[in-house]
């Protein structure tokens, strides 16, 4: 539902029956704190001319004590918090508009060209309620993490959402290294010391690799216990660290069916994990200084760099 | 051939054979098909030294010749063919497995046919008894020609070793009027093949002649040198016949390679797997040795009865556990292993190509991981995987902040291990609406890999030759040292003599020497490793190009 906005000012003297009807939708919204349509008054003064009906709706807008909403059936007048409202008196009807426009956006937060699209002020009257709003700590910058320079507005009280400050990997948009390496090393030595454990329990080879792989769910609860993160992993997060262990090529991964309602399934399917041994040994080019060499391409017989006068090769013949 | 390869078959020409040999080696590589007034005019060398170095390329079965392209009346061309100058690289490898399979006879027929590359049964049994006799000279006793043979017949059997296809027609009877083909027999060897026949498409490939040859292995004193030689020079012109005139042998290179690449495989799955699944492995490629064409993508199905009964004595693993160990390496994601049926308790095959692929896939990422750090690594193993990936979606699923990634994708992109694609949003390809996808094809990349194998041997090579010619004066030095010493050991000199004589190559010089000494094989070491990788790329490179014919 948006929010529509008319800002219409109206200066009217009203009459004894616009204000009855004005306190009659009044006493209707509270009934009805969920909104009532254009219908309900009508059923409940048809004696109102929609002229009337739609002076006195405005008026009520005006004040700021009626929210317009619009849904799929129609419009709809809803009673605004009477928090709320004190928040906003004081502001004119452009920061109020800014401040719904912020509002609609959540927790994902609006950059400050799209609040300028949806409300069609000028770019210095924008920056200058945004600068008003923050003053009275109605909304907050949160820099996102995907452009360093960009800033989103949202509301003050909300927390900014995972796509934005990145989720568990950053804090502060900074990206945490030494967080992740550390968390892929235990994860790592968790898998491993359970394959090797299955290894040496000598039992048929098919308990033997069973028993070696643990699922993702395992592999977060020893995460949490070891209590190495300040901040909650999820198990998402944690199936993240392991996919880069399997980029690693430490790590292999197969899913089974299992049962819904078993700890750790997601959608009737389990993941598992199980630490692996390399399939071959480096290869026999790298164990030569030319297979690791910068100037590979550069090295040819009779030039400045020759296999002759290659530096690389005199001291890897010493070592 | 490309560049490197040329380089590198000329350097091995250049050890084995000489300059002359590598001249005539290389121009040939370079330029093709060639007659022989081509190649002396080319070459600038004189045409009896032509017709020598056309000789020994030949009888190594490195050159072929054929009648000219032009039609009849046309001078024979020759060709040489580069493939089988590398080879020469892997000779020790090829020794050093058949010492494993054969012992010590076995090792002696494959050096002496490496050597001298094609020869009779007679001559080899001859010349191998007489070298093991002479090794065993402290035992007193001399080898028989009978074990000796029996060796040379296993290897056959096993199609280590086969015939050389017999002249066939390439003698040109049919056109008297073309001058006849300089190569003939001044040599001991006259292989002759056109370029379609290949050794196995005769029917007596691998069927071992009946020979006479009743002796044993004839010791050499040194005393007897001079009486050796003479009796050498009778044996020459010897008509002593021994029932196989005219068949020659040579080395069966194919079947060593498929060696290698069953022993590749059993060695991964080792590694992967555990010791029992590698033995299993093991014994399935030894039971499909002789049905498996080369070029085939997997084995023939094999049941796991026919399994259970070949499996050596030494592992007495229970049926049920076998299926277990069957099904785990079925189950595996390198795929090794492959379910095709169910009868006889299930058919298995080994899954050969996607083996080599999974070789080389991990040559590669270990070549990036050495070369550019794990986390290279796991950007080259990502890529890998997910085919094409954004540089965001990089980022993300390798856990790297955004700069060194970055710095990664771009160090990995002008290695050209790394390739980008462009899709486009609008017709023009504006940077800003385009896509740029960054992904990993395996076979380029393999074949990159491949040549910088082939440039890295070259270099250690040359590095070789430099160090020996820069130490040429003092390793002369140590020789004349060293022929004076013995000289005067067999004149029984006295120990002062001895000491003094042994003096003359001072504490440094012999520290130089040693130092010389372990660098040359630390060389010689590495060229086999190189090798090895080598021969990991060529094989899965072939494995495709038969996939795809």
């Amino acid at each position: 539902m948006q929010s529509l906005y008319r800002t219409v000012m109206v200066k009217k003297e009203l009459s004894r029956k616009a204000k009855l009807s004005i306190y009659r939708i009044r006493e209707l919204c509270q009934q009805f704190p969920h909104g009532i349509t254009d219908q309900v008054i009508q059923n409940d003064m048809p004696h109102l001319e929609p002229q009337q009906r739609a002076a006195a709706i405005n008026k009520l807008l005006s004040l700021g004590q009626l929210d317009l909403l619009r849904n799929s059936s129609g419009l709809l007048y809803r009673m605004k918090d009477a928090q709320s409202a004190s928040k906003m008196k004081g502001s004119d009807n452009q920061e109020k508009l800014v401040y719904q426009i912020i509002e609609d956006a959540g927790n994902k937060g609006i950059w400050s060209r799209d609040i300028r699209f949806k409300s069609n002020l000028p770019l210095t009257e924008i920056n200058k309620i945004l600068k008003n709003l923050e003053s009275k700590k109605l909304i907050k910058a949160v820099k996102s993490v995907a452009a360093s320079k960009k800033k989103v507005y949202m509301l003050y009280n909300l927390q900014p959402d995972r796509s934005v400050t990145g989720g568990a990997w950053y804090s502060d948009q900074d990206f945490e290294s030494e967080f992740v390496e550390v968390l892929n090393q235990q994860c790592f030595k968790f898998l491993q010391t359970k394959a090797d454990m299955s290894r040496d329990s000598k039992q048929s080879p098919m308990v033997q690799r069973n028993s070696s792989f643990a699922t993702s769910h395992e592999v977060w609860k020893y995460i949490c216990e070891l209590g190495i993160s300040k901040v909650d992993l999820s198990m998402d997060d944690i199936e993240t660290i392991l996919n880069t262990l399997i980029y690693d090529g430490k790590v292999e991964m197969t899913v089974i069916a299992a049962k819904e309602g078993t700890v750790g399934s997601v959608d009737g399917q389990m993941k598992l994990y199980r630490g692996v041994n390399p399939v071959i040994q480096p290869t026999g080019l790298v164990k030569t200084p030319c297979g690791l060499c910068p100037v590979f391409d550069d090295c040819h017989e009779g030039g400045e760099i020759s296999p002759s006068n290659c530096i690389y090769m005199t001291e890897w013949l010493d070592f | 051939m490309t560049a490197q390869e040329v380089r590198l078959c000329g350097l091995l020409l250049r050890e084995h054979f000489g300059e002359v040999v590598e001249k005539v080696g290389t121009h040939l590589l370079r330029s093709g098909a060639q007659n022989l007034r081509t190649i002396i005019h080319e070459t600038g060398l004189p045409l009896d030294l032509v017709k020598k170095s056309l000789c020994v390329l030949v009888q190594h079965g490195a050159c072929n010749f054929r009648s000219g392209r032009k039609g009849p009346g046309c001078p024979t061309e020759y060709q040489a063919s580069g493939d089988r100058i590398l080879r020469i690289l892997r000779y020790p490898r090829y020794i050093y497995t058949a010492k494993t399979l054969y012992g010590d006879t076995g090792e002696l027929i494959i050096e002496e046919l490496l050597q001298r590359g094609h020869m009779t049964m007679s001559s080899t049994v001859k010349t191998v008894a007489d070298r093991l006799t002479q090794n065993m000279e402290g035992q007193g006793r001399s080898m028989d020609y009978s074990e000796v043979t029996s060796a040379f017949s296993k290897l056959v059997e096993t199609q280590f070793l086969q015939r050389c296809p017999p002249m066939g027609g390439a003698r040109n009877t049919k056109d008297s009027g073309s001058p006849p083909t300089p190569s003939t027999p001044a040599t001991p060897g006259t292989p002759a093949s056109t370029a379609l026949l290949t050794p196995e498409s005769f029917p007596d490939c691998y069927k071992v002649p009946h020979i006479t040859l009743i002796g044993r292995g004839k010791r050499r004193h040194s005393s007897d040198d001079g009486e050796d030689q003479k009796s050498a020079k009778k044996a020459k012109m010897d008509p002593e016949t021994h029932g196989d005139e005219g068949i020659y042998w040579q080395v069966n290179f194919e079947r060593f390679h498929l060696h290698f690449r069953d022993q590749a495989v059993i060695s991964a799955v080792a590694n992967k797997l555990d010791q029992t699944c590698s033995e299993i492995v093991r014994t399935m490629l030894r039971m499909s040795e002789v049905t498996t064409s080369p070029s085939a993508t997997c084995t023939k199905p094999l049941s796991a009865n026919e399994i259970f009964r070949s499996l050596p004595a030494s592992y007495n693993i229970l049926r049920p556990i076998l299926d277990q160990y069957l099904t785990l390496l079925v189950d595996d994601p390198m795929e090794f292993v492959g379910k095709a049926g169910e009868s006889g308790g299930g058919m298995f095959v080994v899954n050969l190509h996607r083996a080599l692929a999974n070789l080389a896939r991990a040559t590669l990422e270990s070549a990036v991981q050495e070369r550019f750090g794990s986390r290279s690594a796991r950007i080259f193993r990502l890529l890998l995987r997910k085919r094409h990936l954004e540089q965001k979606q990089v980022e993300d699923f390798a856990m790297i902040p955004a700069k060194e990634a970055k710095d990664m994708l771009y160090t990995l992109l002008s290695q050209n291990l790394v390739q980008l694609q462009e899709i486009p949003k609008t017709p023009d390809y504006a940077p800003s609406r385009t896509f740029y996808l960054y992904t990993v094809n395996q076979l380029p990349t393999a074949r990159m890999l491949l040549q910088n194998c082939y440039k890295t041997v070259a270099n250690l090579i040359e590095r070789r030759l430099f160090e020996t010619k820069e130490s040429k004066r003092l390793l002369e030095k140590s020789q004349r040292i060293e022929a004076i010493l013995a000289s005067l050991q067999v004149s029984g000199a006295e120990p002062e003599q001895l000491t003094e004589v042994e003096e003359m190559i001072t504490a440094p010089e012999k520290q130089q020497l040693e130092s010389l000494r372990l660098h040359i094989n630390k060389l010689d070491s590495a060229e086999n490793q190189v090798d090895e990788t080598m021969f990991l790329l060529e094989a899965y490179v072939s494995s495709t190009a038969t996939s795809t014919a």
